[in-house]
């Protein structure tokens, strides 16, 4: 840390007192087990329970907006304010983190009752005592080993009651997404992932009511966000494919009501193009239920989700084509609360 | 011994004696018979009940098999199908012992026969089931994975891995029962090589302007506008 002669931020003519010189002790390991993001975390809690450490921080490779004070603001709430677990706040662009805005976010804020942000942000601080839990649980072997790790440790802790914070870090800018994740994967292992949670915890997301806000740290101030190019007919068309395509594999899963407005939604132009909330709601608690239920093979069942999801962030995309950060955020706060009032139906239908 | 005792008399008593000496077969035969039909019957009424509480009904609806018998106009339980069948396979055996009990050569190599058979039947049903579930599993694998891909033709594509698997099976289980040995192997060879042969020269010829297009776009890098999302 340096320390300066007591000046202000428009005077230039400080002097510097104290600089830090000697170096701070650092491990560097590289990572050579399974591949997957979540097996390499397990290495870093197994580092962690091994140093006896009082917090750690995790955060993503790719990240261009990082900043040394993210390690600050992730590691602070559990060393000096004893929270268990904080997870990142960003600014991002309106139509980046789509899996979390429309599906992760809001789904788990309705079923486990605590409003976290970014569940799947991929940038966390968390305890010593939460990392030691995190392995006495036998999920290594599943897609928690992979994609699925974000949203792992984040219901892990919030299902067990762990002290949970968010912490504002500011922008979120990302390198070019790496050409060779698939989409279908990622959403498979994400989803999969919430839906296997539901199976561990149903008393846990069966009593919890309606949502609550959660402790936020940090300063909030505006920040610039690079563009995002969309090419929304080509979505759309991935969409009519599945109509096309998946129609009977869709028909064993949904309600009636939303296969017919799916068909419907099939017949309308790029201009017109909509899918409501509260069919996006049905369509994401009946694939909760149909994946319980093991109606179809799992990765069949969450891999066929992919058209819907396309056609819903396509559906998103043209109807906050206007909209400022704010208008979108309110657009999302609405479509969690439809998933928040839906859940009775969900909780009704598990069996 | 006059005639009328040779060509008469003798015989009707080795009729009769043949016949006596049958009877208690025939009598013991009949019995063994009926006992299977009501040991088969008390058998399917049993293993009716049976999968029917453990819940293979509930199972099968969720593997497929009520689909697949449904498409073979099977209305049946799955749960009534099995017992049926383990009634069935209990009469055919206490038909085939009640037969044997009869002691006439003929029916018994020709129960042999077909009790040598049997086993392959069994391994022949075997093999079109599994082909059958393999060929649903990978076809709907193959039809999911290239709509996601985005290829128009993702419905033929699902077809055609369903149907090559299926024919597969198929040639197994005929090769299995031993119908036409080489016949069936050099057919399946020469369909699946001409379906390969056929698609390739389709695409060579018809899809030589859009192989022409995909080329030049990845050489030059003059690509498809594409979405710049973070889905996380």
């Amino acid at each position: 840390m340096d320390i300066v002669q007591n000046t202000t931020i428009e005077d230039f003519k400080s002097i510097l007192l104290h600089h830090r010189v000697s170096p701070v002790f650092k491990i560097a390991t590289p990572y050579h087990g399974i591949p997957g993001k979540g097996s390499a975390f397990r290495m870093i809690f197994q580092i962690a329970k091994a140093l006896n450490v009082k917090a750690c921080a995790v955060v993503d490779s790719d990240l261009r907006s990082i900043t040394p004070e993210w390690i600050e603001l992730l590691v602070k709430p559990v060393i000096e304010d004893d929270f268990d677990y904080v997870a990142p706040l960003y600014h991002r662009h309106k139509y980046d983190g789509t899996i979390t805005n429309s599906i992760v976010y809001p789904l788990t804020r309705a079923l486990y009752g605590k409003r976290v942000r970014q569940p799947i942000g991929g940038d966390f601080g968390f305890s010593g005592k939460l990392a030691d839990y995190y392995l006495t649980k036998d999920v290594w072997d599943t897609d928690v080993a992979k994609y699925g790790i974000d949203i792992w440790m984040t219901t892990t802790a919030v299902a067990n009651k762990f002290k949970v914070c968010q912490a504002f870090l500011g922008a979120k800018i990302h390198d070019a997404k790496d050409p060779g994740a698939d989409l279908s994967s990622m959403l498979y292992q994400v989803v999969s992932a919430s839906f296997e949670l539901m199976n561990t915890y149903p008393d846990v997301w069966k009593s919890a009511k309606r949502s609550e806000s959660i402790t936020t740290l940090g300063f909030q101030y505006a920040v610039g966000l690079e563009p995002v190019a969309v090419n929304l007919e080509r979505m759309i068309e991935r969409f009519r494919l599945g109509v096309k395509e998946l129609r009977g594999l869709w028909e064993k899963v949904l309600p009636q009501e939303v296969m017919n407005f799916l068909n419907k939604a099939d017949a309308l132009t790029a201009h017109d193009f909509y899918i409501p909330d509260e069919i996006w709601v049905d369509i994401i608690y009946s694939y909760a239920l149909a994946f319980h239920s093991k109606v179809i093979n799992r990765e069949h069942l969450l891999k066929s989700l992919t058209p819907l999801y396309i056609g819903r962030t396509a559906s998103f995309v043209r109807e906050n084509w206007e909209s400022s950060a704010p208008e979108v955020e309110d657009r999302i706060e609405n479509l969690c609360s439809i998933f928040e009032d839906k859940k009775t139906f969900l909780a009704e239908n598990w069996e | 011994m006059n005639i009328f005792e040779r060509l008469i008399a003798e015989p009707f008593e080795r009729f009769f004696e043949r016949t006596v000496e049958f009877l208690p077969l025939f009598f013991s035969a009949l019995l063994i018979f009926v006992l299977g039909l009501v040991v088969g019957l008390l058998l399917k009424w049993i293993f009716a009940r049976f999968f029917r509480a453990v819940g293979i009904d509930r199972l099968s609806e969720r593997s497929g098999t009520v689909e697949l018998l449904k498409k073979g106009g099977m209305q049946d339980s799955v749960s009534g199908i099995l017992a049926k069948m383990i009634g069935w396979i209990t009469i055919i055996m206490f038909t085939v012992i009640s037969m044997r009990t009869l002691e006439i050569p003929a029916v018994e190599n020709l129960l042999e026969s077909l009790l040598l058979y049997l086993p392959n039947v069994f391994v022949a049903i075997l093999i079109i089931l599994t082909g059958y579930f393999l060929a649903n599993f990978f076809g709907r694998t193959a039809l999911i994975a290239s709509v996601n891909a985005g290829l128009k033709l993702s419905g033929l594509v699902g077809r055609l891995v369903k149907l090559s698997i299926y024919l597969l099976a198929v040639t197994m289980a005929l090769e299995q029962l031993g119908i036409g040995r080489g016949t069936i192997v050099i057919a399946f060879a020469i369909i699946f090589g001409g379906v390969v042969l056929a698609l390739s020269l389709a695409f060579g010829l018809g899809g030589r302007d859009i192989a022409k297009e995909y080329l030049e776009q990845k050489l030059k890098g003059e690509e498809e506008k594409k979405d710049e999302f973070n889905h996380l």
